[in-house]
Protein backbone atom coordinates (compact mmCIF):
# COMPACT_ATOMS: atom_id res chain seq x y z
CA UNK A 1 0.00 0.00 0.00
CA UNK A 2 1.38 3.38 -0.84
CA UNK A 3 2.33 5.98 1.71
CA UNK A 4 -0.53 8.30 0.95
CA UNK A 5 -3.11 5.66 1.66
CA UNK A 6 -1.36 4.66 4.86
CA UNK A 7 -1.41 8.28 5.97
CA UNK A 8 -5.12 8.57 5.19
CA UNK A 9 -5.86 5.40 7.09
CA UNK A 10 -4.05 6.81 10.10
CA UNK A 11 -6.29 9.88 10.13
CA UNK A 12 -9.59 8.03 10.20
CA UNK A 13 -9.94 8.00 14.01
CA UNK A 14 -9.50 11.77 14.12
CA UNK A 15 -11.88 12.31 11.24
CA UNK A 16 -14.44 10.17 12.99
CA UNK A 17 -14.11 12.16 16.17
CA UNK A 18 -14.53 15.45 14.33
CA UNK A 19 -17.53 14.10 12.44
CA UNK A 20 -19.09 12.81 15.64
CA UNK A 21 -18.82 16.22 17.26
CA UNK A 22 -20.44 17.82 14.22
CA UNK A 23 -23.27 15.34 13.83
CA UNK A 24 -23.53 13.33 17.02
CA UNK A 25 -25.28 10.33 15.50
CA UNK A 26 -22.68 7.66 14.97
CA UNK A 27 -23.87 6.32 11.63
CA UNK A 28 -24.40 9.77 10.18
CA UNK A 29 -20.93 10.78 11.34
CA UNK A 30 -19.39 7.71 9.71
CA UNK A 31 -21.32 8.46 6.52
CA UNK A 32 -19.73 11.89 6.48
CA UNK A 33 -16.29 10.33 6.97
CA UNK A 34 -17.08 7.90 4.17
CA UNK A 35 -17.99 10.74 1.80
CA UNK A 36 -14.80 12.50 2.80
CA UNK A 37 -12.63 9.45 2.14
CA UNK A 38 -14.26 8.82 -1.21
CA UNK A 39 -13.65 12.37 -2.29
CA UNK A 40 -10.09 12.28 -0.98
CA UNK A 41 -9.25 9.14 -2.96
CA UNK A 42 -10.61 10.64 -6.14
CA UNK A 43 -8.47 13.69 -5.59
CA UNK A 44 -5.36 11.95 -4.37
CA UNK A 45 -3.33 13.78 -7.00
CA UNK A 46 -4.36 17.16 -5.57
CA UNK A 47 -2.69 16.32 -2.34
CA UNK A 48 0.56 18.27 -2.32
CA UNK A 49 3.56 16.40 -1.07
CA UNK A 50 4.51 17.83 2.26
CA UNK A 51 0.97 18.98 3.07
CA UNK A 52 -0.27 17.52 6.32
CA UNK A 53 -2.72 14.71 5.58
CA UNK A 54 -4.73 15.79 8.57
CA UNK A 55 -5.22 19.31 7.33
CA UNK A 56 -6.00 18.14 3.83
CA UNK A 57 -8.60 15.61 4.98
CA UNK A 58 -10.19 17.92 7.52
CA UNK A 59 -10.56 20.56 4.83
CA UNK A 60 -12.33 18.12 2.53
CA UNK A 61 -14.63 16.94 5.28
CA UNK A 62 -15.41 20.40 6.47
CA UNK A 63 -16.41 21.49 2.98
CA UNK A 64 -18.72 18.52 2.68
CA UNK A 65 -20.29 19.33 6.01
CA UNK A 66 -20.74 23.04 5.48
CA UNK A 67 -22.00 22.76 1.88
CA UNK A 68 -24.69 20.39 2.95
CA UNK A 69 -25.60 22.39 6.02
CA UNK A 70 -26.09 25.43 3.82
CA UNK A 71 -28.21 23.47 1.38
CA UNK A 72 -30.37 22.27 4.22
CA UNK A 73 -30.75 25.80 5.52
CA UNK A 74 -31.64 27.14 2.09
CA UNK A 75 -34.31 24.55 1.72
CA UNK A 76 -35.71 25.81 4.96
CA UNK A 77 -36.43 24.40 8.29
CA UNK A 78 -36.87 20.67 8.17
CA UNK A 79 -39.04 19.30 10.88
CA UNK A 80 -41.00 16.15 11.45
CA UNK A 81 -44.51 15.99 12.71
CA UNK A 82 -44.69 15.80 16.48
CA UNK A 83 -43.80 12.24 17.34
CA UNK A 84 -46.46 9.98 18.64
CA UNK A 85 -46.01 9.10 22.29
CA UNK A 86 -44.77 5.64 21.43
CA UNK A 87 -42.27 6.96 18.94
CA UNK A 88 -40.67 9.40 21.32
CA UNK A 89 -37.63 7.91 22.87
CA UNK A 90 -34.37 9.00 24.31
CA UNK A 91 -31.20 8.64 22.36
CA UNK A 92 -30.09 5.04 22.15
CA UNK A 93 -27.26 4.34 24.52
CA UNK A 94 -24.92 3.48 21.69
CA UNK A 95 -22.13 5.13 23.50
CA UNK A 96 -21.74 5.17 27.20
CA UNK A 97 -22.33 8.75 28.15
CA UNK A 98 -22.51 10.12 31.60
CA UNK A 99 -24.89 12.97 32.23
CA UNK A 100 -22.24 15.64 31.91
CA UNK A 101 -21.07 14.28 28.58
CA UNK A 102 -24.58 13.98 27.29
CA UNK A 103 -25.41 17.51 28.31
CA UNK A 104 -22.38 18.99 26.66
CA UNK A 105 -22.90 16.95 23.50
CA UNK A 106 -26.50 18.10 23.32
CA UNK A 107 -25.46 21.70 23.87
CA UNK A 108 -22.79 21.42 21.19
CA UNK A 109 -25.39 20.18 18.71
CA UNK A 110 -27.58 23.16 19.50
CA UNK A 111 -25.10 25.86 18.54
CA UNK A 112 -24.75 26.96 14.92
CA UNK A 113 -22.74 24.64 12.66
CA UNK A 114 -20.16 27.33 11.88
CA UNK A 115 -19.49 28.01 15.54
CA UNK A 116 -19.54 24.33 16.38
CA UNK A 117 -16.95 23.52 13.75
CA UNK A 118 -14.66 26.37 14.80
CA UNK A 119 -14.86 25.52 18.47
CA UNK A 120 -14.34 21.80 17.98
CA UNK A 121 -11.46 22.32 15.60
CA UNK A 122 -9.54 24.28 18.22
CA UNK A 123 -10.81 22.97 21.56
CA UNK A 124 -10.98 19.25 20.76
CA UNK A 125 -8.87 18.70 17.68
CA UNK A 126 -6.12 21.00 18.89
CA UNK A 127 -5.55 22.97 15.70
CA UNK A 128 -4.01 26.41 16.03
CA UNK A 129 -6.08 29.44 15.03
CA UNK A 130 -4.07 29.74 11.83
CA UNK A 131 -4.58 26.08 10.91
CA UNK A 132 -8.27 26.10 11.80
CA UNK A 133 -8.88 29.32 9.86
CA UNK A 134 -7.16 27.76 6.89
CA UNK A 135 -9.17 24.54 7.07
CA UNK A 136 -12.46 26.35 7.53
CA UNK A 137 -11.55 28.88 4.87
CA UNK A 138 -12.31 31.95 6.95
CA UNK A 139 -10.18 34.90 8.11
CA UNK A 140 -8.56 34.52 11.53
CA UNK A 141 -10.80 37.26 12.97
CA UNK A 142 -13.92 35.40 11.90
CA UNK A 143 -12.59 32.20 13.38
CA UNK A 144 -11.87 33.91 16.68
CA UNK A 145 -15.29 35.44 16.93
CA UNK A 146 -16.91 32.08 16.10
CA UNK A 147 -14.90 30.40 18.83
CA UNK A 148 -15.73 33.09 21.37
CA UNK A 149 -19.45 33.13 20.49
CA UNK A 150 -19.53 29.36 20.36
CA UNK A 151 -18.06 29.05 23.83
CA UNK A 152 -20.43 31.64 25.25
CA UNK A 153 -23.41 30.00 23.63
CA UNK A 154 -22.37 26.57 24.82
CA UNK A 155 -21.96 27.81 28.38
CA UNK A 156 -25.32 29.59 28.22
CA UNK A 157 -27.03 26.40 27.12
CA UNK A 158 -25.38 24.40 29.87
CA UNK A 159 -26.46 27.01 32.42
CA UNK A 160 -30.03 26.71 31.11
CA UNK A 161 -29.91 22.94 31.41
CA UNK A 162 -28.61 23.18 34.94
CA UNK A 163 -31.36 25.64 35.80
CA UNK A 164 -34.05 23.39 34.37
CA UNK A 165 -32.68 20.45 36.29
CA UNK A 166 -32.76 22.52 39.49
CA UNK A 167 -36.38 23.45 38.84
CA UNK A 168 -37.32 19.83 38.27
CA UNK A 169 -35.69 18.82 41.51
CA UNK A 170 -37.59 21.53 43.37
CA UNK A 171 -40.85 20.42 41.76
CA UNK A 172 -40.37 16.92 42.98
CA UNK B 1 7.05 46.87 27.75
CA UNK B 2 3.90 48.56 28.97
CA UNK B 3 1.33 46.01 30.07
CA UNK B 4 -1.59 46.15 27.69
CA UNK B 5 -5.24 45.97 28.65
CA UNK B 6 -6.68 42.50 28.47
CA UNK B 7 -10.23 41.61 27.57
CA UNK B 8 -12.50 38.61 27.29
CA UNK B 9 -10.96 37.91 23.92
CA UNK B 10 -7.72 37.12 25.68
CA UNK B 11 -9.44 34.47 27.77
CA UNK B 12 -10.14 32.55 24.59
CA UNK B 13 -6.67 33.12 23.22
CA UNK B 14 -5.04 32.00 26.46
CA UNK B 15 -7.23 28.93 26.55
CA UNK B 16 -6.36 28.05 22.98
CA UNK B 17 -2.64 28.60 23.42
CA UNK B 18 -2.65 31.67 21.22
CA UNK B 19 -1.53 34.21 23.79
CA UNK B 20 2.08 35.26 23.19
CA UNK B 21 4.33 33.74 25.85
CA UNK B 22 5.66 37.09 27.03
CA UNK B 23 2.14 38.29 27.85
CA UNK B 24 1.28 35.33 30.02
CA UNK B 25 2.45 36.79 33.32
CA UNK B 26 0.58 40.05 32.78
CA UNK B 27 -2.51 38.09 31.70
CA UNK B 28 -2.47 35.95 34.84
CA UNK B 29 -2.15 39.08 36.96
CA UNK B 30 -5.12 40.58 35.12
CA UNK B 31 -7.18 37.45 35.78
CA UNK B 32 -6.31 37.57 39.47
CA UNK B 33 -7.42 41.16 39.61
CA UNK B 34 -10.74 40.40 37.87
CA UNK B 35 -12.59 37.67 39.76
CA UNK B 36 -15.44 37.69 37.27
CA UNK B 37 -13.12 37.10 34.35
CA UNK B 38 -11.26 34.49 36.33
CA UNK B 39 -14.48 32.62 37.02
CA UNK B 40 -15.41 32.82 33.35
CA UNK B 41 -12.04 31.46 32.35
CA UNK B 42 -12.44 28.61 34.84
CA UNK B 43 -15.86 27.70 33.39
CA UNK B 44 -14.46 27.63 29.86
CA UNK B 45 -11.57 25.48 30.99
CA UNK B 46 -14.02 23.05 32.58
CA UNK B 47 -16.22 23.05 29.48
CA UNK B 48 -13.28 22.26 27.28
CA UNK B 49 -12.29 19.39 29.55
CA UNK B 50 -15.85 18.07 29.40
CA UNK B 51 -15.92 18.40 25.60
CA UNK B 52 -12.67 16.53 25.22
CA UNK B 53 -13.80 13.84 27.61
CA UNK B 54 -17.11 13.44 25.80
CA UNK B 55 -15.40 12.62 22.51
CA UNK B 56 -12.21 10.99 23.73
CA UNK B 57 -13.68 7.53 23.42
CA UNK B 58 -14.16 7.87 19.66
CA UNK B 59 -10.41 7.59 19.07
CA UNK B 60 -10.38 4.19 20.76
CA UNK B 61 -13.25 2.76 18.76
CA UNK B 62 -12.25 0.26 16.09
CA UNK B 63 -12.41 1.85 12.64
CA UNK B 64 -15.47 0.52 10.82
CA UNK B 65 -14.53 -1.88 8.06
CA UNK B 66 -16.55 0.07 5.49
CA UNK B 67 -14.26 3.06 5.97
CA UNK B 68 -11.07 1.03 5.68
CA UNK B 69 -12.36 -0.63 2.55
CA UNK B 70 -12.70 2.70 0.81
CA UNK B 71 -9.06 3.51 1.38
CA UNK B 72 -8.05 0.06 0.18
CA UNK B 73 -10.19 0.60 -2.90
CA UNK B 74 -12.59 -2.22 -2.11
CA UNK B 75 -15.63 -0.06 -1.55
CA UNK B 76 -18.83 -1.43 -2.98
CA UNK B 77 -20.65 0.71 -5.50
CA UNK B 78 -23.13 2.89 -3.71
CA UNK B 79 -26.75 2.36 -4.47
CA UNK B 80 -29.24 5.18 -4.30
CA UNK B 81 -30.65 3.73 -1.11
CA UNK B 82 -27.31 3.56 0.65
CA UNK B 83 -26.22 7.03 -0.40
CA UNK B 84 -24.86 8.86 2.49
CA UNK B 85 -27.50 10.38 4.61
CA UNK B 86 -25.32 12.10 7.14
CA UNK B 87 -26.56 15.51 6.13
CA UNK B 88 -29.99 14.64 7.39
CA UNK B 89 -28.51 14.66 10.84
CA UNK B 90 -27.26 18.12 10.02
CA UNK B 91 -30.85 19.05 9.23
CA UNK B 92 -31.95 17.63 12.55
CA UNK B 93 -29.24 19.64 14.22
CA UNK B 94 -30.42 22.79 12.48
CA UNK B 95 -33.85 22.09 13.82
CA UNK B 96 -32.50 21.41 17.28
CA UNK B 97 -30.72 24.72 17.21
CA UNK B 98 -34.16 26.27 16.93
CA UNK B 99 -35.74 24.00 19.50
CA UNK B 100 -32.92 24.30 21.99
CA UNK B 101 -31.22 21.61 23.99
CA UNK B 102 -34.46 20.24 25.30
CA UNK B 103 -35.10 18.81 21.85
CA UNK B 104 -32.90 15.82 22.48
CA UNK B 105 -35.55 13.98 24.45
CA UNK B 106 -37.43 13.48 21.21
CA UNK B 107 -34.52 11.45 19.87
CA UNK B 108 -32.13 13.31 17.65
CA UNK B 109 -31.52 10.57 15.19
CA UNK B 110 -35.19 9.97 14.61
CA UNK B 111 -35.77 13.55 13.61
CA UNK B 112 -35.17 15.12 10.26
CA UNK B 113 -34.89 11.87 8.38
CA UNK B 114 -36.38 13.51 5.34
CA UNK B 115 -35.58 12.15 1.99
CA UNK B 116 -35.01 14.48 -0.96
CA UNK B 117 -37.96 12.79 -2.71
CA UNK B 118 -40.42 13.89 -0.10
CA UNK B 119 -38.91 17.36 0.15
CA UNK B 120 -39.45 17.47 -3.57
CA UNK B 121 -43.11 16.58 -3.20
CA UNK B 122 -43.55 19.19 -0.48
CA UNK B 123 -41.78 21.82 -2.56
CA UNK B 124 -43.98 21.15 -5.57
CA UNK B 125 -47.07 21.28 -3.41
CA UNK B 126 -46.01 24.58 -1.84
CA UNK B 127 -45.11 26.09 -5.22
CA UNK B 128 -48.51 25.16 -6.61
CA UNK B 129 -50.24 26.54 -3.56
CA UNK B 130 -48.36 29.84 -3.73
CA UNK B 131 -49.34 30.32 -7.36
CA UNK B 132 -52.94 29.14 -7.45
CA UNK B 133 -54.28 29.86 -3.98
CA UNK B 134 -53.54 33.53 -4.64
CA UNK B 135 -55.65 33.51 -7.83
CA UNK B 136 -59.12 34.96 -7.39
CA UNK B 137 -60.86 33.95 -10.60
CA UNK B 138 -58.53 31.33 -12.00
CA UNK B 139 -57.60 29.35 -8.93
CA UNK B 140 -59.13 26.14 -10.25
CA UNK B 141 -59.84 24.52 -13.60
CA UNK B 142 -62.92 22.64 -12.47
CA UNK B 143 -65.11 24.23 -9.77
CA UNK B 144 -66.61 22.39 -6.81
CA UNK B 145 -70.06 22.71 -8.42
CA UNK B 146 -68.84 20.09 -10.88
CA UNK B 147 -67.41 17.86 -8.18
CA UNK B 148 -68.26 14.49 -9.72
CA UNK B 149 -66.59 15.39 -12.98
CA UNK B 150 -63.62 16.85 -11.08
CA UNK B 151 -63.08 13.61 -9.18
CA UNK B 152 -63.42 11.36 -12.21
CA UNK B 153 -61.21 13.52 -14.36
CA UNK B 154 -58.41 13.86 -11.81
CA UNK B 155 -58.61 10.17 -10.89
CA UNK B 156 -58.14 9.20 -14.53
CA UNK B 157 -55.29 11.61 -15.12
CA UNK B 158 -53.35 10.96 -11.94
CA UNK B 159 -54.07 7.24 -11.88
CA UNK B 160 -55.50 7.02 -8.38
CA UNK B 161 -59.04 6.76 -7.17
CA UNK B 162 -59.47 10.27 -5.83
CA UNK B 163 -62.30 11.33 -3.58
CA UNK B 164 -62.20 14.99 -2.57
CA UNK B 165 -62.16 14.96 1.25
CA UNK B 166 -64.99 16.69 3.08
CA UNK B 167 -63.31 19.22 5.34
CA UNK B 168 -66.47 21.02 6.47
CA UNK B 169 -65.88 19.88 10.03
CA UNK B 170 -62.56 21.74 9.90
CA UNK B 171 -64.28 24.80 8.42
CA UNK B 172 -63.12 24.35 4.83
CA UNK B 173 -65.22 24.06 1.68
CA UNK B 174 -63.99 22.69 -1.63
CA UNK B 175 -63.34 25.43 -4.20
CA UNK B 176 -62.33 23.09 -6.99
CA UNK B 177 -59.29 21.45 -8.46
CA UNK B 178 -56.75 21.34 -11.23
CA UNK B 179 -54.25 19.06 -12.88
CA UNK B 180 -50.56 19.85 -12.50
CA UNK B 181 -47.26 18.45 -13.72
CA UNK B 182 -45.27 16.70 -10.99
CA UNK B 183 -41.85 15.71 -12.18
CA UNK B 184 -42.43 13.18 -14.94
CA UNK B 185 -45.97 12.46 -13.86
CA UNK B 186 -49.09 14.34 -12.86
CA UNK B 187 -50.56 15.65 -9.69
CA UNK B 188 -54.04 16.66 -8.62
CA UNK B 189 -54.50 19.84 -6.66
CA UNK B 190 -57.67 20.40 -4.68
CA UNK B 191 -58.27 23.85 -3.27
CA UNK B 192 -60.31 24.56 -0.14
CA UNK B 193 -61.38 27.82 1.48
CA UNK B 194 -62.81 28.76 4.86
CA UNK B 195 -65.41 31.49 5.47
CA UNK B 196 -62.65 34.05 6.05
CA UNK B 197 -61.16 33.32 2.65
CA UNK B 198 -58.17 31.41 4.06
CA UNK B 199 -57.13 28.79 1.54
CA UNK B 200 -55.43 25.44 1.84
CA UNK B 201 -54.61 22.99 -0.89
CA UNK B 202 -54.29 19.28 -1.17
CA UNK B 203 -51.67 17.93 -3.55
CA UNK B 204 -51.79 14.28 -4.59
CA UNK B 205 -49.53 12.26 -6.88
CA UNK B 206 -49.29 8.58 -7.70
CA UNK B 207 -45.51 8.71 -7.66
CA UNK B 208 -43.82 7.44 -4.56
CA UNK B 209 -41.88 4.41 -3.53
CA UNK B 210 -41.30 5.02 0.11
CA UNK B 211 -43.07 5.63 3.36
CA UNK B 212 -42.57 8.93 5.08
CA UNK B 213 -44.39 11.73 6.76
CA UNK B 214 -43.43 15.15 7.93
CA UNK B 215 -43.85 18.88 7.84
CA UNK B 216 -41.97 21.13 5.49
CA UNK B 217 -41.71 24.88 5.19
CA UNK B 218 -39.60 26.45 2.47
CA UNK B 219 -39.25 29.84 4.02
CA UNK B 220 -40.03 31.70 7.18
CA UNK B 221 -43.65 32.79 7.41
CA UNK B 222 -44.38 31.03 4.13
CA UNK B 223 -46.96 28.27 3.79
CA UNK B 224 -46.10 24.87 5.22
CA UNK B 225 -46.78 21.44 3.85
CA UNK B 226 -47.79 18.46 5.93
CA UNK B 227 -47.08 15.42 3.81
CA UNK B 228 -47.44 11.68 3.72
CA UNK B 229 -45.87 9.28 1.32
CA UNK B 230 -46.54 5.63 0.95
CA UNK B 231 -46.01 3.05 -1.71
CA UNK B 232 -47.78 4.29 -4.81
CA UNK B 233 -48.95 7.72 -3.71
CA UNK B 234 -47.92 10.85 -1.97
CA UNK B 235 -49.98 13.70 -0.66
CA UNK B 236 -49.34 17.05 0.92
CA UNK B 237 -51.65 19.55 2.57
CA UNK B 238 -50.38 23.11 2.22
CA UNK B 239 -51.50 26.23 4.00
CA UNK B 240 -50.47 29.11 6.20
CA UNK B 241 -52.51 27.95 9.17
CA UNK B 242 -51.06 27.56 12.65
CA UNK B 243 -49.12 24.29 12.72
CA UNK B 244 -51.56 22.45 14.98
CA UNK B 245 -54.57 23.43 12.89
CA UNK B 246 -52.84 22.55 9.64
CA UNK B 247 -51.86 19.17 11.06
CA UNK B 248 -55.44 18.50 12.18
CA UNK B 249 -56.88 19.42 8.77
CA UNK B 250 -54.20 17.36 7.06
CA UNK B 251 -54.96 14.31 9.17
CA UNK B 252 -58.64 14.52 8.35
CA UNK B 253 -57.91 14.97 4.64
CA UNK B 254 -55.43 12.13 4.64
CA UNK B 255 -57.68 9.61 6.34
CA UNK B 256 -60.51 10.43 3.92
CA UNK B 257 -58.15 10.18 0.95
CA UNK B 258 -56.98 6.78 2.16
CA UNK B 259 -60.54 5.61 2.57
CA UNK B 260 -61.27 6.89 -0.95
CA UNK B 261 -58.25 5.14 -2.44
CA UNK B 262 -59.29 1.86 -0.87
CA UNK B 263 -62.95 2.28 -1.79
Amino acid sequence: MDEKKAAILGEIPRLRRYARSLLRDRDSADDLVQDCLERALVRLDNWQTGESPRRWLFTIMHHLFIDQTRKVNRRGEVAMLPLEAGEAQAIPAEQVENIASREIIDALQAISPDRRAALVMVAIEGFSYAEAANILGVPAGTLMSRIARGREELRGLLDDTARRRAIRIVER
Amino acid sequence: MTPRDFSERDIHMALDGELPGDERVAYDAWLDANPEMKARSARYVADRAALRAAFAGVLDEPVPARLQKIVFGEAPVKTAASRSRWWQAAAAAAMLAIGGVGGYVAGIDRLGLEDPAEDHLAEQAIAAHVIYAAEKRHAVEVPASDKDHLQTWLSNRVGLKLVAPDLAAEGFQLVGGRLLPAGESKAAMLLYEDDKGERISLFVTAESAEKAKGTYGSEENGPEAVYWLDKGYGCAVVGSLPRAQLTAVAKSAYSQLLAGLAG
